[in-house]
């Protein structure tokens, strides 16, 4: 499976400043993995020790969220990563 | 509250709005908002909430203007810097709309105060640039059962939500905590300054919604806004069961300050990079402890540097001489301030954070260390 992860402009210092990029996988947890080999440390910026995904980020696939890294990913699909901003 | 003629030619255009015509612009001149952060946000939402005929605007914001404000925050010019925010941005709105109330608060949003101030006021707008304040803006709203319109922004990526009580979720549905240090700071992450001029003018859109009923508001709905590929996104957001002040069993019934996010805990240093480099020259030897992902270390690190990725500090704390002083350092000071802040309940004296951490130290000390 071939999906599309949109970075949150807070981490795209781990993606060489790329807003999109292409990961694998059939749950969050595969192609954050697959993300994580491409962007080594990104991964750690989203999930915590326990495999919780932080409480100031927010993952999505295509518009509907997803509170577990289970959350099923179809071919196509689009995981959004978003980030709280502090900026006024 | 009906509308003087002179009210009327001011506000024609809204009256030829059948959405809105004088029942609506009756309805803006009765209502009270506040307006929390007189800054990049706040300009533009104060500008047309002012504009607008919104009856009473109170600004909040404890600051004085900055010559680097002004490269966005369009309610002040040059004349302005050094004066109290609150005050020059009353007198600007003043000037644009005097049969409207102006409040200025030149004050710090807190716990002590929240209710005060925001019990005088309908409609809340945050646009403030801390974590602390989102959150008791968010809470105090909550538990005070008012509306509020959040937006935020960082370099060119903006947020905007709408809280209506009993409707949707809060702030803290969609972040439920933001981690001190993690959440990067505007100031140093620049942002374009057109940016919040694009959310500030959305939360005065749903500002100007919610007082006049017209529309949908933007309730259980997160609208991201990236200005470099000119592209809007929404997501659906619902309330969250657990939530710690709109959940089912709320455990924050009263609003909190939280700790600030520039705070710095008792016993904590932070170290620039250039001290910690003139303590390195000087012949010290502090233990430097860098708390990166393995990856990270491998790619490029301090020389003599112990590496104790930070989910594994709790368990090696063992590794850590409680006398030596250690300096953390991550990759931009997040994580490193979460280590000391592991360090100093684990009684290690007077941890450091490396500030920036090691981009700090390749942007000023040495470039030729690779961070990724």
């Amino acid at each position: 499976m071939t999906c599309t992860v949109r970075i949150a402009s807070p981490l795209r210092s781990y993606t060489a400043g790329a807003a999109t990029l292409t990961a694998h996988g059939s749950s969050l947890a595969e192609v954050l993995a697959s993300l994580e080999q491409r962007c080594p440390g990104i991964r750690f910026r989203m999930i915590d020790e326990q495999d919780q995904i932080r409480p100031h980020m927010r993952l999505f696939v295509n518009s509907s969220e997803a509170r577990e890294l289970s959350a099923q990913v179809a071919d196509g699909d689009t995981v959004h990563v978003i980030c709280a901003l502090s900026g006024g | 509250m009906s509308l003087s003629i002179a009210e009327r030619e001011r506000y024609r255009r809204h009256l030829a709005l059948s959405e809105i015509g004088a029942a609506g612009q009756e309805k803006l001149k009765a209502a009270r908002v506040l307006i929390v952060g007189a800054g990049g946000l706040g300009s533009p939402a104060g500008l047309y909430l002012a504009a607008a005929g919104c009856g009473t605007l109170g600004l909040l914001d404890c600051d004085r203007v900055d010559l680097t404000n002004l490269q966005r925050q369009v309610l002040f010019d040059s004349a302005s810097v050094g004066q109290p925010k609150a005050e020059a941005g009353r007198e600007r709105l003043v000037a644009l709309n005097p049969e409207i109330r102006i409040v200025d608060h030149a004050l710090e949003l807190r716990a002590a105060n929240v209710r005060e101030v925001i019990g005088q006021y309908d409609l809340v707008l945050d646009g403030t640039d801390r974590l602390a304040t989102r959150y008791l803006i968010s809470d105090a709203c909550v538990i005070l059962r008012r509306p509020f319109v959040s937006a935020a922004i960082h370099r060119f990526e903006g947020h905007l939500m709408s809280y209506v009580p009993g409707r949707g979720p809060c702030y803290r549905c969609l972040f439920p905590q933001a981690v001190d240090g993690i959440v990067a700071n505007c100031a140093e992450a620049g942002v374009l300054g057109v940016l919040p001029g694009v959310l500030g003018t959305l939360q005065a859109t749903e500002a100007i919604k919610l007082i006049t009923g017209v529309g949908e508001p933007l309730v259980g709905r997160l609208l991201t806004y990236d200005a470099l590929e000119m592209r809007f996104a929404e997501f659906k957001v619902t309330r969250r069961r657990d939530c710690a002040v709109c959940g089912d069993a709320p455990t924050i019934t009263e609003p909190q300050d939280m700790q600030r996010d520039d705070a710095t805990p008792e016993g904590l240093r932070r170290l620039t990079a250039a001290a910690l480099n003139e303590l390195l020259q000087r012949g010290a030897k502090p233990l430097l402890v860098d708390v990166r992902e393995d990856a990270e270390f491998a790619a490029g690190h301090l020389d003599g540097a112990l590496h104790i990725p930070l989910g594994q500090l709790p368990q090696r704390l063992a590794e850590i001489d409680p006398q030596a002083d250690p300096v953390f350092i991550c990759r931009s000071g997040g994580r490193s301030m979460a280590a000391c802040q592991i360090a100093l309940r684990a009684n290690i004296r007077s941890p450091a954070n490396l500030e920036g951490g090691m981009l700090a130290w390749a942007a000023g000390i040495d470039p030729s260390i690779r961070v990724i």
